[in-house]
């Protein structure tokens, strides 16, 4: 990489400070990352100074609305903040530029958090804001934690599936779900069998699905790289709703003659969703040609998706994973900081009147100019 | 690694010399020089035939593996023979293993100067590198693209969608185009369908021979139309309207994804 990422630090510093505020969902994050001068390598990685998140958290049974969402933002945000600052043994007059998630994501309480990041900007003096696309937030956080060069990036969660990978300057899409998101997918499976949203619905199906062992037969709906999963979630709900609804249907297992368990259907509800994901994954590898894998998003923290991408991976010539833990995965502040900063240092801002967000910003809508390979 | 996968080739096919011929993310393609049942069979290439691998995925949980292997299987046998019932240009199935995922079929095409196999996509390439460009715009090469469009037009006459349409994936036995690779394959009699299809293929010559690609693509729409207009009885002139209306919207809309290669 050639890119000069150096010409708009602050004379005589030696340093870019960049704060990320992300609430493009249910959780609240707010980051402090530096970046020493110079290109970002191995020897010179960038330091998490803070990652404070805060989730709104809904009881059993229910999602989050985007009105209820984006007061829970503007209750805390200010709390999160000053935290965040704390954390980091800053001040915010020592930041370079403010981050904030412009797109995709909910329309309010991505609003209430770019309220925040303009009120912030003028009232430290002027400092320069930079709208950050989400999805490129997450693989460039990704990249950096892990090392990865040059992956393809599977980007899951609760409102985003994808398969993207980098070319001539932009994230491409090679491969993305047709109807609703992964993550939204289990959600609404944890709603009908009202398994808690604390700490994540997701999270708590991966347990249940641990103890489960029996596989339904359910539709797989692979179609060349993208996938749909509409079906295969109303499939199952009903199914659900049957056996643990006034009908109390008992269903049991074709070979065993067993009764199965929700715990079964958390578990074949995985297998079946994420074999297609690595599916589509293996075919965009073949594709361009690579041999590494980047998982990102909320979704990215099961284990059971990261061992299933492992064996597949296995079966590629030096194929190699990359994963990070859920400081990472799960939304938050620090990569908004991170891939906003590495736009402020090749001059990409927005003035105040651009910083309006958006419910909808494609991965490959974005210049990556800080990459040239 | 690719070992493992031979060898468990090779397990399935005891005392059977494959060889590697390429790797996709769902299958392997072997070059064997044995045919299955018969001596003399009445192909055309005695000596040569592939066999194309599905391997069990060992990230699927069995049940799941078993069922995809066993009706991916099946569908492309089934549409290959189809082909092979109507026509149109492709290798013909000489045996298939539904439950191992195994697909024994005719080798299609010759080698070129270079060594490599013909397909459309090595011989443009050869002609692009080694001559000049009156000859890479000739009219045999001409003829073979019109041919190529032909070929794709009886398909899509007949309702059926190859779904992955590339150079590579289209094999020149004597300049007479056959069509390979029908593991995306499909059945729709839809317009949108269809002009994807095509818009696919416009993408891929677009990339790989990007600097004669624009006479290529011309040529192929060309014998699209011309297979069409012969079936106008059969309405194919309307389909032919229709599918070309629809490949300018998708054109337009450029397909979300604007993939490499």
């Amino acid at each position: 990489m050639t890119v000069d990422l150096d010409k708009y630090a602050k004379p005589g510093k030696d340093h870019y400070i960049a704060l990320g505020l992300e609430g493009s969902a249910n959780k609240l994050g707010v980051g402090v990352i530096r970046h020493n001068l110079g290109q970002l390598s191995s020897n010179n990685r960038a330091q998490v100074l803070s990652n404070v998140r805060d989730t709104y958290i809904t009881p059993p049974g229910e999602g989050f609305l985007p009105r209820d969402t984006a007061r829970h933002h503007r209750n805390w945000v200010v709390r999160i903040i000053k935290r965040a600052l704390i954390d980091a043994k800053i001040k915010g007059t020592d930041i370079d530029c403010i981050c904030f998630t412009q797109g995709p994501g909910m329309g309010a309480p991505l609003q209430s958090v770019v309220i925040a990041a303009r009120t912030l900007a003028q009232l430290w003096g002027d400092i320069p804001l930079v709208g950050v696309n989400h999805c490129i937030g997450h693989i460039e956080m990704g990249r950096e934690i892990t090392g990865a060069d040059n992956p393809v990036v599977l980007y899951v969660s609760g409102g985003n599936t994808q398969v993207i990978a980098y070319s001539k300057q932009r994230y491409r899409i090679f491969g993305e779900t047709l109807d609703i998101a992964i993550g939204n997918c289990l959600d609404r499976f944890a709603r009908t069998l009202k398994i808690p949203n604390e700490p994540a619905p997701g999270y708590n199906i991966e347990q249940m699905a641990k103890k489960g062992k029996h596989l339904i037969n359910l539709p797989y709906t692979v179609k060349g790289m993208d996938l749909s999963m509409s079906g295969i979630l109303g499939y199952i709900d009903q199914l659900a709703k049957e056996m643990f609804g006034k009908q109390a249907k008992k269903v049991v297992d074709e070979t065993t003659g067993e009764p199965i368990t929700a715990e079964d259907l958390c578990f074949s509800l995985q297998e079946i969703l994420f074999s297609m994901l690595v599916e589509i994954t293996e075919r965009a590898l073949a594709h361009v040609n690579s041999n590494q894998v980047l998982i990102v998003g909320g979704v990215g923290s099961n284990e059971r998706l990261q061992e299933m991408m492992k064996l597949m991976i296995q079966d590629r010539k030096n194929g190699q994973i990359y994963a990070t833990d859920e400081r990472f995965c799960i939304d938050n502040g620090i990569m908004i900081a991170h891939a906003g900063l590495l736009s402020y240092r090749t001059g990409q801002t927005n003035d105040i009147k651009d910083t309006v967000c958006t419910q909808r910003f494609r991965t490959d809508e974005v210049f990556i100019k800080w990459r040239d390979d | 690694m690719t070992d493992r996968l031979v060898s468990q080739i090779q397990n399935h096919l005891p005392n059977i010399p494959v060889q590697v011929v390429s790797q996709g993310a769902e299958a392997l393609v072997f070059q064997t020089s044995v045919h299955p049942y018969i001596d003399k069979p009445y192909l055309k290439n005695q000596g040569k035939y592939i066999i194309k691998y599905r391997p069990s995925k060992p990230y699927r949980h069995p049940t799941i593996d078993a069922s995809i292997t066993k009706n991916r299987t099946i569908g492309e046998v089934k549409f290959m023979n189809k082909l092979t019932k109507l026509g149109i240009n492709a290798p013909s199935v000489i045996s298939a293993d539904y439950n191992r995922g195994i697909i024994w079929m005719e080798f299609l095409g010759t080698e070129l100067t270079n060594g490599d196999i013909s397909s459309l996509k090595n011989w443009l390439w050869y002609l692009e590198k080694n001559e000049s460009k009156e000859k890479c715009l000739n009219d045999q090469v001409q003829s073979v693209c019109r041919k190529v469009g032909k070929l794709i037009g009886k398909l899509h006459l007949n309702d059926m969608i190859h779904g992955d349409l590339t150079s590579s994936n289209i094999i020149l036995e004597d300049f007479e185009p056959a069509l390979i690779d029908f593991g995306l394959s499909s059945y729709s009699g839809l317009s949108e369908d269809k002009a994807v299809d095509l818009y696919v293929l416009e993408r891929a010559i677009l990339s790989t021979h990007s600097v004669f690609s624009d006479h290529y693509n011309q040529w192929l729409l060309e014998g699209y139309e011309e297979i069409h207009k012969e079936f106008s009885k059969q309405g194919g002139t309307k389909k032919y309207v229709e599918t070309y209306r629809k490949l300018e919207d998708v054109r337009l809309r450029g397909r979300k994804r604007s993939m490499l290669g």
